[in-house]
């Protein structure tokens, strides 16, 4: 729904005549709906987005209720209960230690979450510092700091969270975070660099200079700012790389030790026995997909929500 | 002394190609008070000059000689930090499309204030009953609410008034306005000239208008420099040059105007410019209007060397070899093409 304002403008003078003056809040009514309630109606509209978004709801109310409310204990072994194959008990069975794996899985989904969203939030902190200063400043800083990208791009994205969790020696929580961050900030920097690049050549911007506006100012009153839709995007497309980057590394062995596991290490588990007992493999792999794809989903709705121009779907 | 004196401005452009003379000796002077008219067409280097005195240009363009003295000082030696000082404090400028010219993720007085802000010494509320002072003071209705509106909630219209009142908030003595009516409406066009002179007056401001359209300068403006490929062909009072026009390209121009009222309305056409503005990568030695002007001939000056630009009447410059008071005096010329 467009609103011309002038429209707007003139009906909330009729209501303004009609009702003797101070009924202007009739207008303000109106001109309400702003850009962001535009984005919201339109990601709302778009099915497989809000269908997403429930569903991402769900596993995020999953992982975060369940380990509350179980009544097992997650470290408790009992091998007389062992590889019980799902039920109303153990709704998703339990492993060769006879654990329970509904709030396991829920546990490995707040490991797995956690390390997404804390990846997730430093890798975009760098990549947008990374690409804003490259991108504002320009010329020769520029270049050198886009040549440098391109030979981190060069190199394959497992080796450098291996290397980078070597350096560090242990593997637990926050070294993980650090090592995914590290292996995985490139493409945010430089689709920061290039919306910052477009942003600076708009009028705003040059009537910002012509106002006498420092620097400073017009990076981060003028240019980040008009950035944040793309970045919200880019957090929900950077969240699924991220928590299948720890997935693949703790199914490498390299992930966080036990008797704490994240959906990658349960999977890692169940691989042995994913013959006899498939259910062990494929309920993590399932929470993994099912966080992926929802945030694909969610990514995919917002860009469209928040950028009307694009209409076209990954 | 004028408020700014331009004085034989050559800005250059780098470019694959080579270098672009975008302006190429251009001398202008603004008196206290009034309002100097630059006008021409697309690309010959009026919006340029304004950028040069603004301290605006892009980082392939630069000053390569002249002097631009604004109120006895020289901006073209000042570093960017003293040019930021006096932008937007003692020169304002108005670009063309007020639809991109607001951010769009800040509310309409967050950047009227963000001016006064940076330049005056004022408080948040100072600044925002200031706000609503200038909202007003270009007719925009309900200015105590629609300060806190964001800028697609107004027409294009109201943007441009907008950023006249942005323009204005630190009592600038200099306002540089950039085609301020071209993207408009026809009839929002003539408030927004209207609004301009009247507030012009208010501030005791001087101004630059340009444009590509006679009919503005003929309302707005006390001076009109006429700019063809670079250079100043034409400069006067504007009656002076509505009434004789000398050069041939700007009777050209009012040619190329449509007239609603006088002799020969209805019956005469509207007469195009034939051919293009030169190549400014590679300005020609001679003339640089010779090859679409009607009365340049191969075998006199004008393909040879450059005319100056000389007073013909006093206060009345013109640069070609054909000014229309001297074609009278040699009427075969003209006849024999």
């Amino acid at each position: 729904m467009v609103v011309n304002p002038e429209e707007v403008e003139f009906r909330s003078r009729l209501v303004e005549r009609e009702a003797g003056g101070e009924t202007y809040a009739a207008g303000a009514a109106i001109r309400q709906a702003s850009l962001w309630r535009d984005a919201v109606r339109r990601f709302t509209h778009n099915k497989a987005a809000v269908v997403s978004m429930v569903g991402f709801v769900v596993l995020l109310l999953y992982v975060v209720i369940v380990p509350w409310v179980s009544p097992y204990d997650p470290n408790n072994v009992d091998f007389s209960l062992a590889y019980q194959n799902p039920s109303l008990h153990h709704p998703f069975g339990t492993d060769e230690f006879g654990r329970d794996l509904f709030v396991r899985v829920a546990l490995g989904g707040r490991i797995s979450i956690g390390i997404g969203f804390a990846a997730t939030f430093a890798l975009m902190i760098v990549g947008i510092l990374y690409g804003a200063i490259s991108g504002f400043v320009g010329g020769w800083l520029d270049n050198a700091l886009m040549r440098f990208l391109d030979a981190l791009y060069g190199l394959p994205y497992l080796p450098f969270a291996i290397i980078t969790l070597a350096i560090f020696g242990v593997v637990n929580f926050w070294t993980m975070v650090v090592a995914l961050t590290v292996a995985s900030w490139f493409t945010t920097a430089r689709v920061m660099r290039g919306q910052i690049i477009t942003l600076k050549e708009n009028d705003y911007v040059r009537a910002a200079r012509a106002i006498g506006a420092r620097w400073y100012r017009i990076l981060f009153r003028h240019l980040l700012p008009n950035t944040l839709g793309v970045a919200i995007v880019f957090v929900f497309l950077e969240l699924p790389n991220v928590v299948l980057g720890e997935a693949f590394l703790s199914f490498l062995g390299l992930g966080i030790n036990p008797p704490n596991a994240s959906w990658g290490s349960l999977a890692q588990d169940g691989y042995s026995q994913y013959l006899s007992h498939p259910y062990l493999i494929v309920i993590p792999s399932i929470a993994i997909a099912w966080l992926i794809l929802t945030a694909f989903f969610i990514a995919d709705g917002l860009r469209d929500a928040l950028d009307p121009r694009t209409t076209e779907h990954v | 002394m004028a408020l700014l004196e331009v004085d034989d401005l050559r800005t250059y452009f780098k470019t694959r190609a080579g270098e672009v003379h975008a302006v190429d000796g251009v001398s202008i002077a603004v008196e206290r008070g009034k309002t100097l008219g630059i006008v021409g067409e697309s690309g010959c280097g009026k919006s340029v000059t304004a950028l040069s005195i603004m301290g605006l240009l892009p980082p392939s363009g630069r000053i390569v000689s002249g002097s631009i003295r604004f109120d006895g000082r020289e901006l073209t030696r000042m570093s960017q930090r003293e040019l930021e000082d006096i932008r937007g404090r003692q020169i304002a400028m108005i670009f063309q499309d007020p639809m991109t010219s607001l951010n769009p993720t800040l509310r309409i007085g967050t950047q009227i204030m963000e001016t006064m802000q940076r330049h005056l010494d004022v408080s948040r509320d100072e600044a925002r009953k200031r706000a609503i002072d200038l909202l007003e003071e270009v007719h925009i209705p309900n200015a105590r609410q629609r300060l806190d509106d964001y800028p697609h909630r107004y027409s294009g219209g109201m943007r441009q008034r907008v950023m006249i009142a942005i323009a204005l908030s630190c009592n600038p003595r200099l306002l540089i306005a950039d085609e301020p009516t071209t993207a408009l409406d026809v009839t929002v066009q003539a408030g927004i000239l209207d609004l301009l002179e009247e507030l012009r007056e208010e501030h005791e401001m001087s101004m630059i208008i340009i444009t590509h359209d006679m009919g503005v300068v003929a309302e707005a403006a006390d001076d009109i420099a006429v700019m063809y490929a670079g250079q100043i062909v034409e400069q006067t009072s504007a009656e002076e040059l509505f009434d004789h026009p000398e050069h041939p390209y700007t009777e050209a121009l009012l040619g190329a105007l449509p007239q609603l009222e006088g002799e020969g309305v209805r019956r005469g056409r509207l007469t195009a410019i034939p051919g293009r503005p030169p190549d400014l990568l590679d300005p020609p030695t001679a003339c640089r209007f010779a090859p679409r002007c009607p009365y340049a001939s191969f075998d006199d000056s004008c393909a040879k060397e450059p005319p100056e630009l000389r007073e013909i009447r006093p206060g009345h410059l013109v640069r070609t070899a054909h000014p229309a008071s001297e074609r009278a005096a040699r009427p075969v010329e003209a006849a024999v093409r």
